[in-house]
């Protein structure tokens, strides 16, 4: 099977058109050490199978940057198979600077074709280029087709079958030694000037082809632009799209989500149909289901917030977004691309980690991600409900605003003041590393294509299913291992003291059961173990327990807390378990158990804590190392420890 | 007189890029056309200033201020003095 690379500057229509030849028959591939993705698909065309490689849109290959390496990898054939021919992709309404990659790419003596693509944009600027021409300086195969627009396809399948070696824009000295260099980091001299000489040979071939009558006329897009970098009107549309991702991924990823967990309680209603063992009705719907369901409910976000990002990306919209908040960004560390994982991440850390791969810096990139899980996810809303109800009831008033609003709308800010500090520390540590820098095209503004943006979103959901998929499994299994097992002795106690108890009331008996066998499973005695680590903070053996548990999924704290409680299944509310929370007194103090000092320590501690496997586990796929996470989970463990240690002390000992 | 850069231009007004100052970022630009005898236009900026878009020949590039005084130019006025 031959093997075709698709080569072109970034926003040239190349992707589009790689999603166009190959639809949903195409996979996402990382060279190793990098975390760039280049997508490979496969093409049948007249009878033979063709395997597409869409390399990332680069402008030169001399750039130092993980996308200039990796095309050049893929290019000299290191770590991957060398192409055998190549499709250039020219954006034809910006001829000039897209030559200078194929000037480069030429000198490889790889056989070849071009396809001009953005006729129309070109033209609106009153922009015709002479193919014919262009064609016999360059000495292969050219056509004029736009991926967006056009609906034919068969003239770009006809060019598989035209493949040639063409004739150098410019002389220069040995192109694969050159790359070599590059790629073992050695440096190259005289680049600058050999840029400088190509840009000369380009501009001898512009003249030629390029024919642009009215020099003046401006599309669309400065139009566009002027609105949209407008002090007022443009950080209204700013706001307006940050709002609406925050949204769809917030409420619209609610309704797959609902359905997602009615199949898996369906699912679970069907087992002990067809089980009757009570062991492996339990580990298959508490353990295997539960497992699953903790990963598939994952998806609509993910596909939600990549599509958005899609549409804003495909469009062109996310470069200005950047240009917007770029000033500020930088100050912090970031970048201005860092928006949307910041924002995504107060709904759900798992695709806002996955965001963060539009970001090219490497090292704004990991700034992102790390303080991604600060920003307060949908999951920690529960929590924050059930602890602000234990500081003040629903309804009192502090000044204008509702009390309860506003305490966690402090928890909000407690994140977002931390991610702020940390973004510092961490610019302050990758210094040096790479050179910040913005340098960045502002492409045309172009209709999205739904069916591409489609084809991303997906391949992001069935990237996370395969790597941090398992992961998530595989833990969650073991903490329902761990919650479901104990010492055979105490949790034989544990059942006839529960049946002691359920005398008085036989109706709650299930109730009372899990609770006692959640308190004398391995997870309980851990919880017990810790307690003394945790009393100074506030907590007792209880809040171990759910601490523990809620490694899951944050909002498992307050199932568990209700476990604990006996609230029962159909009582499993905040107003339930609240009520039983504030009547414990404890034993030691005489005070109530669960008081001010209690829910606010405790909530910095949720606001802060990396308490999340599932984030821990997309954290290494995304930087392809466990290293990231494990540093994390200790930081901020230590953070949050501090910070409910001082919370508690200050408010706990009234 | 100073070197007149990008950074010091009126929006709108033509300019031909002269040379480019010596730097880490000198090859960048380079590679993305901001190469001598190329026209640069100020186009707009963000609300704050910083960055700035620049018309680079036939496309639009983004530039942070301290990026754009790497590029050293010549408006069109003074280019029919000098003549």
């Amino acid at each position: 099977m031959r093997r075709v690379a698709l080569v072109g500057n970034p926003n040239c229509g190349k992707s589009t058109l790689f999603n166009r030849l190959t639809g949903l028959n195409q996979k996402t591939s990382n060279l190793p050490g990098t975390t760039v993705d280049s997508h490979e698909g496969k093409v049948k065309i007249s009878n033979e199978w063709f395997e597409l490689v869409d390399l990332p849109g680069i402008y030169s290959l001399f750039t130092n940057s993980e996308y200039e390496h990796v095309v050049v990898s893929n290019l000299i054939g290191k770590g991957t198979p060398k192409p055998d021919a190549i499709i250039y992709v020219l954006d034809s309404s910006n001829l000039r600077r897209n030559l200078l990659l194929l000037s480069q790419v030429a000198e490889l003596k790889i056989p070849a074709v071009c396809i001009l693509t953005m006729e129309d944009s070109a033209q609106r600027r009153d922009i015709k280029i002479d193919t014919d021409e262009l064609k016999s300086i360059l000495g292969i195969s050219i056509i004029s087709f736009n991926p967006r627009i056009t609906k034919d396809i068969k003239p770009v399948e006809g060019l598989f079958s035209q493949f040639s070696v063409g004739k150098p824009l410019s002389e220069n000295a040995d192109m694969n030694e050159k790359l070599s260099r590059f790629l073992e980091g050695k440096p190259n001299r005289g680049i600058s000037t050999e840029t400088l000489r190509r840009y000369n040979d380009i501009d001898k071939v512009v003249k030629k082809v390029v024919i642009r009558e009215n020099k003046k006329r401006e599309g669309n897009t400065l139009k566009i632009d002027k609105w949209v970098t407008h002090p007022v009107i443009g950080f209204f549309i700013f706001f307006s799209i940050m709002l609406a991702i925050f949204q769809g991924v917030f409420s619209l990823a609610d309704y797959p989500m609902t359905w997602i967990e009615h199949s898996f309680s369906w699912l679970r209603s069907q087992t002990s149909k067809i089980v009757t063992n009570e062991y492996v009705v339990d580990f298959v719907n508490s353990g295997l289901l539960s497992g699953l369901e903790g990963v598939i409910v994952f998806l609509p976000q993910i596909f939600i917030l990549f599509f958005l990002i899609g549409i804003l990306e495909d469009s062109g919209y996310m470069v200005r977004a950047s240009f917007l908040s770029d000033q500020l960004m930088r100050k912090l560390g970031l970048n201005g691309r860092s928006i949307i994982p910041l924002i995504g991440g107060f709904a759900c850390a798992i695709p806002a980690i996955m965001a963060t791969r539009t970001i090219k810096n490497r090292s704004e990139r990991l700034a992102t991600m790390l303080v991604v899980p600060l920003m307060s996810c949908s999951a920690r809303i529960p929590v924050y409900i059930l602890l602000t109800s234990l500081i003040v009831p629903a309804g009192v008033l502090w000044g204008p605003i509702p009390a309860q609003t506003l305490i966690m709308t402090l928890a909000y800010f407690a994140g977002i003041i931390m991610a702020i500090l940390f973004a510092i520390f961490f610019k302050m540590l990758g210094k040096g590393k790479e050179q910040s820098e913005f340098v960045l095209e502002l492409p045309t503004y172009q209709a999205p294509r739904i069916q591409t943006v489609i084809n991303g979103a997906w391949l992001r959901c069935k990237s996370f299913l395969n790597e941090a998929g398992k992961i998530i499994v595989i833990i969650s299994m073991a903490l329902w291992v761990l919650s479901s097992f104990g010492p055979d002795k105490a949790m034989e106690e544990a059942r006839n003291k529960a049946r002691i108890i359920a005398q008085k009331n036989p109706e709650s008996i299930e109730q009372i059961e899990q609770s006692y066998l959640l308190e004398a499973s391995y997870a309980g005695h851990l919880g017990k173990m810790i307690e003394p680590a945790i009393k100074p903070l506030g907590y007792d053996w209880k809040t171990g327990i759910a601490l523990i548990s809620s490694f899951a999924a944050r909002e498992v704290f307050v199932g568990t807390m209700s476990t604990l409680f006996q609230t029962g299944a159909e009582d499993e509310n905040v107003i339930g378990i609240r009520k039983k929370m504030q009547s414990e007194i404890n034993p030691e103090t005489g005070k109530p158990a669960y008081g001010i000092g209690y829910a606010i320590s405790l909530m910095l501690f949720y606001a802060f804590a990396l308490q999340c496997i599932s984030t821990m586990a997309v954290l290494k796929k995304e930087t392809q190392t466990w290293k990231w996470s494990i540093i994390l989970f200790f930081l901020y463990g230590a953070i949050a420890y501090l910070s409910a240690f001082s919370a508690f002390q200050f408010f706990g000992n009234p | 007189m100073s070197e007149q850069t990008a950074k010091d231009l009126r929006f709108d007004c033509p300019a031909e890029i002269i040379k480019l100052a010596e730097g880490d970022l000198n090859q960048k630009l380079a590679e993305m056309g901001c190469v001598p005898g190329t026209q640069i236009v100020k186009l707009y900026s963000a609300p704050s200033g910083d960055p700035v878009a620049f018309r680079i020949d036939s496309y639009v590039l983004g530039l942070r201020l301290s990026e754009a005084e790497q590029i050293v130019v010549k408006t069109d006025e003074e280019l029919e003095t000098s003549i």
